[in-house]
């Protein structure tokens, strides 16, 4: 679809009358005309459901269905959409369309900034109102080659409104020669959420990402002395010694700590790691640290505790994954794998999924030792007890 | 019987009607905080009133909203050298902090200590009726109330007003015969007896800190490190906590009161690396 916007191409189905091309031609979408919501269906061609086929629907939707009995089956009609309805179908049945069950929206992200990148962890286990829908869910989505969002709420309003956007920053990156920001992806994606705004709509997501740099990859033109990203495969460096690639464009050779720790964390040029929450109530918030979800409040206190500037990544894979345990041993709706990310300016890297039940069984084992050592340590006291 | 004839022998249950007067069947010193002299156990509630119905139109937007506070981050764990018992110190009612050093743990006797979260009106009057119990047991048996026996008093106490609307979530900390004990009872008769417990609105953040520190043969000075961290992390995440975190050791010679620091000198202490 980026390919037939670019060049131009009309799509014979679409009305050509109300110049429906989804994104118009001058600026990259066009969401706020006329009627809040007739734009973002038309927009994406969302087909509203036929009656008839409906009609032995065991789930009583409340389906917007009146406005459609004239028209012709789904599969063929695809000049329908929105465009030829006589009037906003949501506007007319007022009350938003009730779910045909209960979603809950259970889940531990967490997404935290430091001296190597950003590192965004979660677990995998999708819920649906108290059952375990799927133990081996993707909550975090990389949107492109530098950035991921971690996502919470509705697992097919993340999935969607994740994939809208991909489009949207990969037609940006291809108008503009580079990429967006990740303070613009968040931007893009709080506006197109807004129309959405009060009805059950569930997003609550956190952009990770790593700016800066052209598009095609070549990410460092100062020479490229600094594109190993501040420790990522050496961990064995110091921590003081830490680079801090965010740094580089600036200052050619950086390494120090104390002093230097609240610059280290600005951006220089608009380069380096950057992170922003999105909600689909409206909220756009920068931060260093985020955890959204059912478990967040565990997690929280665990990377508040831990988390600093100058961890490696080996420390900071560790927190990430404890933090994230201690929800799930807490939090009935989060559980079953940890998946974490890694962003740096090379890219997103992916840890293979970690079971925690390997965890709670070391954790276990080493509670047990230290448990067999007070007992030993007891019998010794007796025994010379005794002796005495 | 002939035998209970000859020597005078009265039963216990003639005596006792000789000494109350006739009528009263519950002697004045049981437990009966039930007083103004009514047959039934009760509060003097006037008829009619449904407590908590009436709490429940208060909690709705149908006009006056009184909101109950439950604001607090409390926190206990055993281990092997005893019970250690956090709290925080905020008193809120809404939005406007009452007080930012009130006690929230009560020194039932030297051996016991019982933790408030919830309604501080609910807390503080029923843990000081648990400590007259325990009292009068401690007088009547010569022997001091095991821990066990004084959690079920007053979960026994919260069952009888159950749905009344009470509010209260405790944790009794004690050292008896059969070493440290750790019960929590809650105001809905609840008592559950572990290792470990958080109460309050910022429980879930203190959790994840001692869910992560926590060891079974921890050193004294690591345990205390531990609560200090538990509350002091909790409070800075959750506006209704805050204030000191008061810090009490349960050991097998009694309890000692360990530390009461202020949490924001503490969380500048230990983000030193955020900041």
């Amino acid at each position: 679809m980026a390919l037939q916007d670019i060049c131009d191409f009309q799509d014979i189905f679409l009305d050509r009358g109300t110049s429906s091309l989804p994104f118009g031609k001058k600026t990259g979408f066009n969401y706020m005309r006329g009627l809040p919501f007739s734009n973002s269906t038309s927009l994406f061609n969302f087909y509203i459901p036929v009656a008839e086929y409906l009609d032995k629907s065991p789930l009583e939707f409340g389906q917007i269905s009146p406005i459609q009995s004239a028209s012709t089956p789904l599969s063929q009609d695809v000049t329908l959409p929105s465009l030829s309805l006589p009037e906003n179908p949501l506007l007319s049945s007022p009350q938003p369309v009730s779910l045909p069950f209960p979603i809950s929206h259970g889940t531990t992200t967490l997404a935290f900034i430091f001296q190597g990148g950003v590192l965004a962890a979660a677990d995998t286990r999708s819920s649906c109102a108290g059952y375990v829908e799927g133990p081996a869910a993707q909550k975090i989505l990389p949107i492109h080659s530098h950035m991921v969002s971690t996502t919470s709420g509705t697992s097919a309003d993340c999935a969607l409104w994740k994939r809208i956007l991909s489009r949207e920053l990969r037609l940006y990156q291809l108008r503009h020669g580079r990429r967006l920001s990740t303070s613009g992806a968040a931007k893009l994606l709080s506006h197109m959420l807004h129309p959405f705004k009060g009805t059950e709509l569930c997003v609550a997501a956190i952009m990770c990402g790593w700016d800066g740099g052209e598009v095609h990859g070549h990410l460092d033109d100062t020479g490229g002395t600094k594109t190993d990203p501040g420790g990522c495969t050496e961990t064995t460096k110091e921590i003081d010694k830490s680079v801090d690639p965010s740094l580089e464009k600036t200052q050619s050779s950086f390494s120090s700590v104390g002093g230097q720790q609240p610059l280290a964390r600005e951006k220089r040029n608009g380069s380096g790691p950057c992170m922003f929450y999105v909600c689909s109530d409206g909220t756009r918030l920068q931060g260093n640290l985020f955890s959204v979800g059912s478990g967040s409040p565990y997690a929280i206190s665990v990377l508040d505790q831990g988390v600093k500037w100058e961890l490696t990544l080996d420390e900071a894979t560790s927190i990430a994954r404890e933090a994230v345990y201690r929800a799930t041993h807490r939090d009935a709706y989060s559980g079953n794998h940890v998946d974490i990310y890694h962003i740096s300016s090379k890219g997103w890297i992916r840890r293979s999924r970690e079971d925690l039940k390997e965890e709670y069984y070391r954790e276990k084992e080493r509670r047990e030792r230290g448990m067999r050592q007070i007992v030993t340590l007891s019998e010794e006291n007796m025994k010379q007890t005794k002796m005495a | 019987m002939a035998l209970l004839d000859v020597s005078g022998f009265s039963r216990y249950s003639e005596l006792r009607g000789q000494i109350l007067p006739a009528g009263r069947t519950h002697p004045v010193d049981r437990t009966n905080h039930y007083s103004f002299g009514t047959k039934t156990p009760e509060f003097a509630l006037p008829l009619g009133v449904d407590p908590s119905a009436f709490l429940k139109s208060c909690n709705q937007e149908a006009g006056v909203s009184i909101d109950l506070n439950h604001g607090t981050t409390t926190l206990a764990f055993k281990f092997q050298h005893g019970v250690i018992v956090a709290v925080d110190s905020r008193a809120s009612a809404g939005r406007y902090l009452a007080s930012n050093d009130v006690n929230k743990v009560i020194e039932i006797n030297p051996y016991l200590l019982g933790t408030m979260s919830g309604s501080a009106a609910d807390c503080q009057y029923w843990e000081r009726l648990l400590a007259k119990e325990c009292r009068l047991y401690r007088l009547r048996n010569k022997n001091r109330i095991s821990v066990a026996a004084a959690s079920k008093l007053l979960s026994n106490m919260m069952l009888g007003y159950r749905g009344m609307g009470l509010s209260m979530g405790s944790m009794i900390c004690g050292w008896d015969k059969e070493g440290p004990g750790l019960y929590y009872v809650d105001d809905n008769g609840t008592r559950l007896s572990a290792s470990m417990f958080s109460t309050g609105c910022g429980n879930m953040y203190a959790y994840g800190i001692i869910d992560s520190g926590y060891r079974e043969d921890m050193t004294v000075e690591e345990a205390y490190e531990l609560g200090r961290r538990g509350i002091t992390h909790a409070t800075h995440r959750d506006a209704y906590s805050g204030g000191v975190v008061n810090m009490y050791h349960m050991r097998e010679d009694g309890w000692i009161k360990v530390c009461k620091e202020d949490v924001s000198e503490l969380i500048h202490r230990y983000r030193k690396g955020m900041f």
